[in-house]
C-alpha cells in the first residue's frame, strides 16, 4: 500500500505499543469519559506511535506511549470538549487564592475519615474522580490507577515532578471532599 | 518550588508514595508523630489509594481494540517473549535521561540508602552501560549455574521464568566491597532486570524503594538476601519477585 512504515517499524510497533494498550486505552478512557470515544482515540495515537516509532529511545515504552496517547485525547477533547480544557495555570491560581487566607487545611469544612473513605463504592469513586479538571484528574489516573511513578508522570504529563505532587495532592483532596458530600447527602 | 515542597501537607503525599529521600521522609515521620491532623491526612490518603486500587482495578483493553489498531497499523501481534536484541546504546540513554529527571527535585529519593543497595544499583547501572550487562550469556540455567561454581563459594538459585515474561539473560559476578556476589540478569519486554544474592545477615532487607529512577526490592528467602534492580515500574518488579520467589530451581522441577 505504498505504506509510510516499513516492515521493521510495524515489528517494532508490535513489541513496542501493543504490550501496553490496555493502559493506553484506561488513561483515554478517564480523559474522554467515554469508551467509543477512547477507542477512537488509542486508534489515533497508535497511528502517530506508528509514524514516530523510529524516534522512540527504547527506553519506558509505556511512558512513551501514555505521552501519545495524552496527546490525541487533548486534541479530541480541543475538538469535542473544548470548555473542560480550562488552562490550567488559571485553575492553579483560583486554588491557591481560595488556600491563602485561612490556614487551608485545618479548617476544611469537610474532612473525612479514613473509614468514610474506605466505604465509597466504585460507582460514586468513578463519577468523583471524572469530575475533577483535567489536569488533575490525569495525574490521580496516572498514579493511582495506572501506578506509575512521579518521574513518569512528569515525563508524561510534561511537568516537574514538584507540580506532579501538587496536583496528586489537590486531587486527592478534592476527591475525599466529595466522598463526605456524598455520604452527607445519602445520609440526609 | 523550593518553598511550596517543604509543606508537609504536600510532601506527605510524596512520602506515602515512596517517593521522599530518607532524610526527608524521616523528618516527615518526626511530623507525623507530633501531627495528629497530619497523620490523619496520612490516613486517609493511604484509604483513599486502597480504595481506588481495590474498587478501580486496573482494566483489559476491549477485546476488538487490539485487532481494529493491527489493521489500522498493518502491524502483527506482539511475540510472546521478546526475541530482538535491546540496543545497549538505548539502555545507556536510559540512564542518562533517568539522571537527569533525577536531578530535578530535592526530596525525591536520590540519595543516602543503606550502602549495599546503593552498591547494588550502581552495579546494575555499570552493566547496563557496559558493552554486555553479564559475563556469561545463556537463557539456560543449566550453563548459567556451573559458571558461577567454578568461580564463587555458592552458585545461586537459578531459575527459569520465560513462562512468567521474563526470560533469563545470564549472569554476572558483582563486587560489594571486597565481597563477590553472583548476579542474574533477566529481561521483561525492553528491560533487564539484576538480581543480586547476598549472604544474609549483610543487609536488612527492606520494602520497595527506589533510587535514582531505579526500583529496588530487596526479600530473604532461605538464608539468601536478594536484590532485584530495575527501571520498570514497580508493579512489573514486584511480579517479577513473586515469580522468582515461587519457581522452582532449575533442574528440580
Amino acid at each position: 500500500m505504498g505504506s509510510l512504515s516499513s516492515e521493521d517499524d510495524q515489528a517494532r510497533f508490535a513489541s513496542v505499543v501493543l504490550p501496553h494498550l490496555a493502559d493506553a486505552y484506561a488513561l483515554a478512557r478517564w480523559l474522554t469519559g467515554d469508551r467509543a470515544d477512547a477507542e477512537d482515540v488509542v486508534q489515533e495515537a497508535c497511528l502517530r506511535a506508528l509514524r514516530g516509532i523510529g524516534g522512540f529511545a527504547g527506553v519506558n515504552a509505556r511512558a512513551w506511549l501514555l505521552t501519545i496517547v495524552r496527546h490525541a485525547a487533548y486534541t479530541w477533547l480541543g475538538k469535542n470538549r473544548s470548555a473542560s480544557l480550562l488552562v490550567v495555570d488559571d485553575l492553579e491560581a483560583v486554588e491557591r487564592q481560595q488556600a491563602s487566607g485561612a490556614s487551608a487545611f485545618r479548617q476544611e469544612p469537610q474532612t473525612p475519615e479514613a473509614a468514610l473513605i474506605a466505604s465509597a463504592d466504585a460507582r460514586r469513586l468513578e463519577a468523583a474522580i471524572a469530575e475533577l479538571p483535567v489536569p488533575f484528574r490525569e495525574t490521580l489516573v496516572l498514579r493511582d490507577v495506572q501506578g506509575l511513578d512521579y518521574r513518569e508522570i512528569a515525563e508524561v504529563t510534561k511537568v516537574p515532578i514538584g507540580t506532579v505532587m501538587s496536583r496528586l495532592a489537590r486531587a486527592r483532596r478534592r476527591l475525599m471532599q466529595r466522598l463526605a458530600e456524598d455520604e452527607e447527602k445519602a445520609g440526609s | 518550588m523550593t518553598t511550596s515542597t517543604t509543606d508537609p501537607r504536600l510532601l506527605v503525599h510524596a512520602y506515602v508514595d515512596g517517593e521522599l529521600d530518607p532524610a526527608n521522609a524521616l523528618e516527615l515521620e518526626r511530623q507525623l508523630a507530633n501531627d495528629p491532623a497530619l497523620a490523619a491526612e496520612r490516613e486517609r490518603i493511604e484509604a483513599l489509594r486502597r480504595t481506588i486500587a481495590e474498587r478501580l482495578p486496573r482494566e483489559a483493553a476491549p477485546a476488538g481494540l487490539a485487532r481494529r489498531i493491527e489493521a489500522a497499523v498493518g502491524a502483527r501481534p506482539a511475540p510472546a517473549r521478546i526475541a530482538a536484541h535491546p540496543s545497549w546504546r538505548a539502555l545507556a540513554a536510559s540512564v542518562m535521561v533517568a539522571a537527569f529527571l533525577g536531578s530535578g527535585a530535592t526530596w525525591l529519593a536520590l540519595s543516602p540508602a543503606p550502602a549495599d543497595a546503593d552498591m547494588v544499583v550502581a552495579n546494575h547501572v555499570r552493566a547496563l552501560m557496559a558493552p554486555h550487562p553479564v559475563d556469561v550469556e545463556s537463557s539456560d540455567g543449566h550453563t548459567v549455574k556451573p559458571w558461577f561454581s567454578g568461580r564463587i563459594p555458592e552458585a545461586p538459585r537459578v531459575v527459569d521464568l520465560s513462562n512468567d515474561g521474563f526470560a533469563l539473560v545470564g549472569g554476572r559476578i558483582d563486587v560489594i566491597g571486597r565481597t563477590p556476589i553472583p548476579t542474574l540478569v533477566y529481561r521483561v519486554r525492553q528491560h533487564l532486570i539484576s538480581v543480586s544474592a547476598l549472604r544474609a545477615g549483610r543487609a536488612a532487607a527492606m520494602p520497595n524503594e527506589q533510587i535514582a529512577g531505579y526500583n529496588l526490592v530487596s526479600w530473604t528467602d532461605n538464608g539468601v538476601t536478594y536484590w532485584a534492580v530495575s527501571n520498570v515500574a514497580a508493579a512489573d518488579l514486584n511480579a517479577f519477585v513473586k515469580a522468582f520467589r515461587a519457581a522452582a530451581p532449575d533442574g528440580n522441577t
